[in-house]
């Protein structure tokens, strides 16, 4: 579904994606983790090309997404994007938010887009919520409203950069659960996060990223085993000690 | 004082109004409100190019508002009011030669106004709209400019002060506007400047601090809901 192919990228004279290559296969969910300023964000905003690259091609459903031939934003409006900030718009209502895709891309009127965000906001158990204002919501709540938003176009992609970081402990677990959900339903999911627990039970593979590369691509057995990469040893004990 | 007011209030409020043109407080109120319907379009234009990515806009923008903030609006009232008429060969009333100028003027401050509101908004935004694939036309008038109007309101009623003031200017070419409404008022009652130019200075001033308390109002319960937003976000 998602191919990268000797992909490159440097911000300014810094290299910070090192010649990744790797497939996401259709369906599965893959989990990227990694220390701080290893690439991670990088790497998943050059699928929407919400970052360009310089070297490498990138593919999605087989089609080159930095060919000249391609429209970004319908490019975009087939893979959903989660902020770890949410990125609500705060003078739009719930509902509204999770409209606007529908009404100013597909064009429709508000009477024609409410029956599909209205169910799409019962998915993600927020239809008693339509009319509050983000201001007005809990932060588990809002990165919800978030992903139902990126949801209503139907993308076969979406991908979440740190979903849960900006969450207090006590709600990042009905955001984990509803991507659980999410990942079952067979959409594409990539999805940076430090949620060990979730990676382990949802994850198809984990991605390790180091210094721009990947350094280790495996299936979570494997990826938690005692035959790990040394580097993901040393990684996964330093987050355990944070935790 | 009294007996001005008994005599002149009402040309004070609405000029020779109904037997001659309305003037006055009416057409100061009329001016400056005009004024700032049409300078707002301009001031938006203005602030898109200046925040926008195009350079050649940029440029343009920038040139004419610096070009505009480095000469005092009485010039470019002259401008319009004597080179205008000789450029596109025909007269222009001096009401609408009065307007024009303040807009020119104001579109460049407003202009800096709004595109403060437009730089002042979280940078997440801008890369929601982008990650849902919305075009520049939805994003900047569905979700940019919304946010940056509203947080600048307070901006934008200040500016109708300044131009309230500024229309006072329009006396110099004949417009009656409330200033020349009571400079011809002076010229009747040769004695008595201090009463008639207190009651003109009065009328400014109730006007005009009524509408900066209106603005301390505004800018309070905004920076409220700013606040109120952000502690959601900080607790949440
Ligand atoms: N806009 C930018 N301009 C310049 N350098 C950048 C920019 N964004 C990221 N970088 C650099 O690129 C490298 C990778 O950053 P990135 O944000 O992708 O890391 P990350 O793995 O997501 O880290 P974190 O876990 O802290 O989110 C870092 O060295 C960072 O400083
Ligand atoms: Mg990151």
């Amino acid at each position: 579904m998602i191919e990268f192919q000797g992909v490159s990228k440097w911000f300014g004279p810094l290299k910070v994606i090192k010649e990744i290559s790797a497939t996401v296969d259709k369906g599965t969910t893959i989990v990227l983790c990694g220390p701080s300023g290893s690439g991670k964000s990088t790497l998943v905003r050059t699928v929407n090309r919400l970052e360009s690259i310089q070297e490498g091609t990138i593919t999605v459903g087989g089609m080159d997404i930095n060919a000249k031939s391609v429209n970004v934003n319908t490019l975009r409006t087939g893979i959903g994007f989660i902020f770890q900030q949410f990125n609500l718009f705060p003078h739009l209502t719930v509902i509204d938010n999770v409209m606007l895709p529908l009404r100013r891309i597909h064009k429709q009127s508000r009477k024609e887009a409410l029956p599909a965000a209205l169910l799409m906001l019962e998915r993600v158990g927020l239809a008693d919520k339509a009319n509050s204002l983000p201001a007005d919501i809990s932060g588990g709540q809002s990165q919800r409203v978030a992903i139902a938003r990126s949801l209503i176009l139907k993308p076969e992609v979406l991908i979440l950069d740190e979903p849960t970081s900006a969450l207090d402990p006590e709600m990042v677990s009905e955001v984990l659960k509803l991507l659980r959900q999410l990942s079952g339903e067979g959409i594409t999911m990539m999805c940076v996060t430090h949620e060990m627990g979730f990676a382990r039970e949802v994850a198809d593979r984990i991605w390790f990223l180091k210094n721009g590369a990947l350094t280790f691509d495996a299936k979570p057995e494997l990826f938690f085993s005692s035959g790990t990469h040394p580097d993901v040893r040393g990684f996964l004990s330093s987050i355990q000690k944070n935790h | 004082m009294l007996e001005i007011i008994r005599e002149y209030g009402l040309m004070l409020l609405i000029g020779e109004y109904p037997h001659g043109k309305l003037g006055g407080l009416a057409l100061t109120l009329i001016i400056s409100i005009v004024s700032l319907a049409v300078t707002f379009p301009c001031a938006i234009l203005i602030a898109l190019a200046r925040t926008g990515q195009s350079r050649p806009l940029k440029a343009i923008a920038s040139g004419f508002v610096h070009s505009v903030r480095a000469i005092p609006l009485l010039m470019l009232i002259f401008w319009a009011y004597f080179a205008l008429p000789m450029a596109i060969g025909f007269p222009i009333d001096a009401t609408y030669t009065l307007i024009i100028a303040i807009v020119v003027y104001q579109a460049a401050y407003l202009g800096e106004i709004i595109a403060a509101g437009i730089q002042g908004l979280p940078n997440g935004q801008v890369e929601a709209a982008k990650a849902l694939g919305l075009g520049y036309v939805p994003t900047t008038f569905r979700v940019i400019l919304p946010q940056a109007i509203f947080n600048v309101i307070p901006g934008i009623v200040n500016q109708l002060t300044t131009i309230i003031k500024e229309s006072s200017l329009g006396s110099i070419i004949a417009v009656s506007e409330l200033s020349y409404v009571m400079l011809q008022v002076n010229s009747n009652e040769v004695t008595k400047p201090l009463q008639i130019f207190g009651i003109l200075a009065a009328t400014y001033f109730i006007l005009c601090f009524a509408l900066s308390q209106a603005t301390n109002w505004l800018e309070r319960r905004i920076a409220n809901r700013r606040t109120g937003r952000v502690l959601v976000e900080v607790i949440a």
